[in-house]
């Protein structure tokens, strides 16, 4: 603004910011925080053993898979959309990896295979971004047509190798628990400042939080939602494609039920972490990080505290409603609009 | 005559985190009157009725309602008591129809053993519409079919029962036309006549002083005075209500003051022969410095035109050309320095749930962009700037928008234009529901912007401010121009309205 439109009004009053308002502003934060420090505390008091290390590293080697999907996933969440063929996709990617791999040998393979699969999924990511867009469909719904698509894709290919799981022929992990286990937290972190990056110093994070928000105010102020929903879906196929490999290295195999439960499981990951499901403005990229640990602790947690096994889906099933109601619920006396 | 008080209250005060909406309020209402509540935008004006009317709640204070304390639970809560409020923004269900949507949340009284008789629904919808006097909208139609302004209709209908008692009016007259303003003034004379209490809030001082039989001022969150219908007739009324309100002498500087209908010889954006829609063969050439308005009822095509040259619409033929270049989408538009600001701001022009800073920085974020990176640091001297220009009203460009009050809202999303350095803006009814200090604020923003050269094209529904601020008035009626007028002095509203109607 021009320097001559200041005038001499009275400067407003800043009061001050007390902890009790600090404490409201931030209640989603907070109890995703303590959620997570609850459940690694528990962790530590029921496997205070001799398998706590190993315990420990199997904890690490399954959070990181979420959380390298999860990490793509938080830019299509922050839109307010969501992807439901992930699971699917990752059945699939860790099976053709294995067959490509097996087939050329030795890193080549490995490099040919990833390649391969990084191909694919960023073609689902332009399907669910761009096709949708085009037909007039919500992204969920292509990305419904997907996960049907990669189902049968997933029992073809297993049906084409007569078994029920495939093992790849090589080691592509360090020898060694604490190495491998150095390696994915490394790993993860140094994925989590990229995405971090993305997230909030460049377009791809300011614009899909802005189309979460209100998508038509975001057109008229210059975002290209169609372009930015094709990026962002994109984003979520590389990562997926990673979170694939990563599989691969702590399993070496892969079979019909592979990846299957995954896209259900990032969700439940992010909400855990504090995303909010209708995505916009209080989106972050921290719920990837902190809802996965969560939701494996968690898992964790109630098996070492004897709940029976069979009962640990409605445990978390409760544990779940829980903390939408309590995150996710709306106090407006407003008449139903 | 000492009239009988229905609603006290006493010592309210309530707090939006570190924001002082109302400070220690003391205020009756009584029965057999309209009031009216007037205040600049954040003045505390809606916070006094929403409390009342169960929308929140107060951080202290007391309130009595027929000499009980009075503590409503929810608005449904208040309205079942008597106290029934019409609320600023759209209420309407989507996608039921109008008798559904008069009788939300009331089935039970239609049904016999669980079945709803929504025969039964429909005719008393239709007879409560007709004693409105607002037949032309039919029960049984889905409500989306009406406008905005009938939508309202259709809210106070909904509101207003035998049983009300105390009636709010929250500047619902904004979204209303010449006739649906008559038929709410009606009503609320007709609850007065009958010994209820009509609370009125509006900004528009004309129909203030016409309507209301008492005024109550606000500014900051205090009560700064009380007049009585004498009071608002005596020859100065409109003067010392204004000092009340401000705080300050207006001043008669208020729209532009100069007659000097020039500007620089440079086209800056042109509309050739649009075709789209109901409008046919429309062409407009805009200069650089040059102030061009729209006038007409809202529903003449004015606010199309905008939209089209801001390329919102499909045209069947016809093109919009800036420099050179035609402009097909609001993308193109944007690119090409074209800024637009929706009359429907809380839906199309702002992101209500998100950092003021946020919506001024979003339309520059290509420019702040080097390289991927977007340095946080430019993005808050950017917002700073500008909250710091127009005088926002906040703790800070981290506070949300949905926070803050119709005028500042507004100033947000002229400011996002002005933050990308737009030389054309596009601007559709920039002051509604905006009150007169904002008003006089962004008049002297618009002529700041015609000496800077920029081109405007201002579309409005309120003729005294086109005839103060446009270089070339437009008037529009049924989608087809029917005259223009350049600014003069002499130039009058009566002149005008014969064109419109």
């Amino acid at each position: 603004m021009p320097e001559k439109l200041k005038t001499n009004t009275p400067v407003e009053e800043k009061e001050k910011v007390t902890p009790l308002d600090f404490l409201k502003k931030h209640i989603y934060d907070i109890t995703s925080y303590m959620g997570l420090v609850l459940v690694a505390v528990l962790f530590v008091i029921f496997n205070n053993g001799p398998r706590f290390m190993y315990n420990l590293s199997s904890v690490l080697q399954s959070a990181s898979v979420y959380a390298v999907i999860a990490l793509g996933a938080v830019f299509v969440y922050s839109m307010g959309f969501m992807d439901v063929s992930i699971g699917q996709q990752v059945g699939v990617y860790a099976i053709l990896m294995i067959i490509i791999g097996n087939k050329v040998g030795g890193v080549p393979g490995i490099i040919v295979g990833f390649l391969t699969v990084l191909v694919l999924a960023l073609i689902c990511g332009a399907i669910n971004g761009a096709v949708a867009v085009w037909l007039g469909l919500p992204s969920i719904v292509t990305s419904l047509f997907l996960m049907f698509f990669f189902t049968g894709a997933q029992v073809l290919l297993m049906e084409s190798t007569g078994l029920n799981s495939i093992n790849l022929n090589q080691a592509i992990r360090p020898e060694g628990r604490n190495p491998y286990s150095i390696m994915l937290v490394i790993f993860v972190l140094v994925l989590t400042l990229i995405a971090a990056y993305f997230f909030k110093y460049t377009k791809l994070g300011k614009y899909t939080r802005a189309i979460g928000a209100n998508e038509t105010t975001a057109a008229q102020s210059g975002v290209n939602t169609i372009m930015w929903r094709v990026i962002a879906y994109m984003a979520l196929g590389v990562c997926v494609a990673i979170g694939s490999f990563v599989l691969l290295t702590r399993t070496c195999s892969a079979g019909k039920g592979s990846g299957s439960g995954y896209a259900m499981d990032v969700m439940i990951c992010l909400i855990l972490g504090g995303m909010p499901l209708s995505g916009g403005m209080k989106s972050k990229v921290s719920a990837a990080l902190v809802g996965p640990f969560t939701y494996v602790l968690l898992s964790n947690d109630l098996t070492t505290m004897g709940v029976d096994l069979n009962w640990i889906n409605f445990v978390k099933a409760l544990i779940f409603i829980a903390i939408v109601l309590f995150t996710c619920r709306k106090k407006d006396g407003v008449l139903p609009r | 005559m000492s009239k009988e008080r229905i609603i006290e209250i006493r010592h309210m005060c309530k707090n939006f985190g570190p924001t002082r909406a109302l400070r220690d309020v003391d205020v009756s209402f009584y029965r057999g009157e309209i009031r009216g509540l007037v205040g600049e935008n954040g003045s505390g004006k809606s916070t006094i009725t929403s409390i009342l009317a169960g929308m929140q709640k107060a951080t202290s204070g007391e309130m009595f309602y027929k000499d009980q304390p009075w503590a409503p639970k929810t608005m449904v809560d208040a309205q079942r008591h008597g106290i029934s409020m019409v609320l600023q923004e759209a209420n309407t269900i989507p996608g039921c129809t109008v008798a559904e949507n008069i009788f939300a949340g009331r089935f039970d009284e239609f049904s016999k053993f669980g079945v709803i008789s929504m025969k039964k629904v429909n005719e008393a919808a239709q007879k409560l519409l007709d004693s409105f006097d607002i037949s032309h909208i039919k029960a049984t139609d889905p409500i989306d079919r009406y406008g905005f302004e009938d939508r309202k209709l259709v809210e106070i209908v909904r509101c207003v029962s035998d049983e009300t008692e105390v009636f709010v009016v929250d500047e619902t007259t904004t979204a209303l036309s010449l006739e649906g303003r008559q038929i709410l003034y009606k009503l609320i004379h007709k609850l007065r006549d009958n010994n209820k209490s009509v609370i009125f809030i509006s900004h528009d001082m004309d129909e203030i002083l016409e309507q209301c039989t008492d005024l109550t001022v606000l500014r900051d969150g205090e009560i700064k005075g009380n007049l009585t219908r004498e009071e608002m007739d005596a020859p100065d009324a409109v003067k010392r209500i204004r000092y009340l309100m401000v705080g300050r002498e207006i001043g008669e500087a208020y729209y532009r003051d100069d007659y000097d209908s020039s500007h620089m010889p440079e086209v800056a954006l042109e509309l050739k022969n649009l075709t789209f829609g109901p409008i046919r063969d429309f062409s407009l050439t805009l200069h650089k410095g040059e102030i061009v308005g729209f006038g007409g009822l809202s529903g003449c095509g004015m606010h199309e035109i905008g939209r089209a040259a801001f390329g919102l619409e499909k045209l069947a033929s016809g093109s919009v050309v800036r420099e050179g270049k035609e402009i097909r989408t609001c993308l193109e538009a944007i690119n090409s320095g074209i800024g637009y600001i929706s009359k429907n701001r809380d839906t199309e022009a702002l992101i209500l749930a998100g950092p003021i800073a946020d919506n001024i920085v979003l339309p520059s974020i290509p420019a702040l962009s080097h390289a991927t990176f977007i340095n946080p640091a430019d993005e808050k001297k950017l917002s700073d700037d500008e909250i710091e220009g127009f005088r926002i009203k906040c703790n800070s460009g981290k506070q949300w928008v949905n926070t803050l009050s119709g005028g500042n809202k507004q100033k947000v999303s002229f400011s996002k234009w002005t933050a990308k350095d737009s030389d054309v803006i596009i601007m559709d009814c920039p002051t509604r529901g905006v009150d007169i200090g904002v008003k006089q604020f962004m008049y002297k923003v618009i002529a700041d912007m015609k000496k800077e050269g920029k081109a405007i094209i201002l579309i409005s529904e309120e003729l005294a401010e086109l005839i103060g601020m446009v270089d070339k008035l437009i008037i529009m009626k049924d989608f087809e121009v029917t005259r223009e007028f350049m600014r003069s002095p002499d130039l009058k509203e009566t002149d005008i309205i014969e064109y419109m109607i």
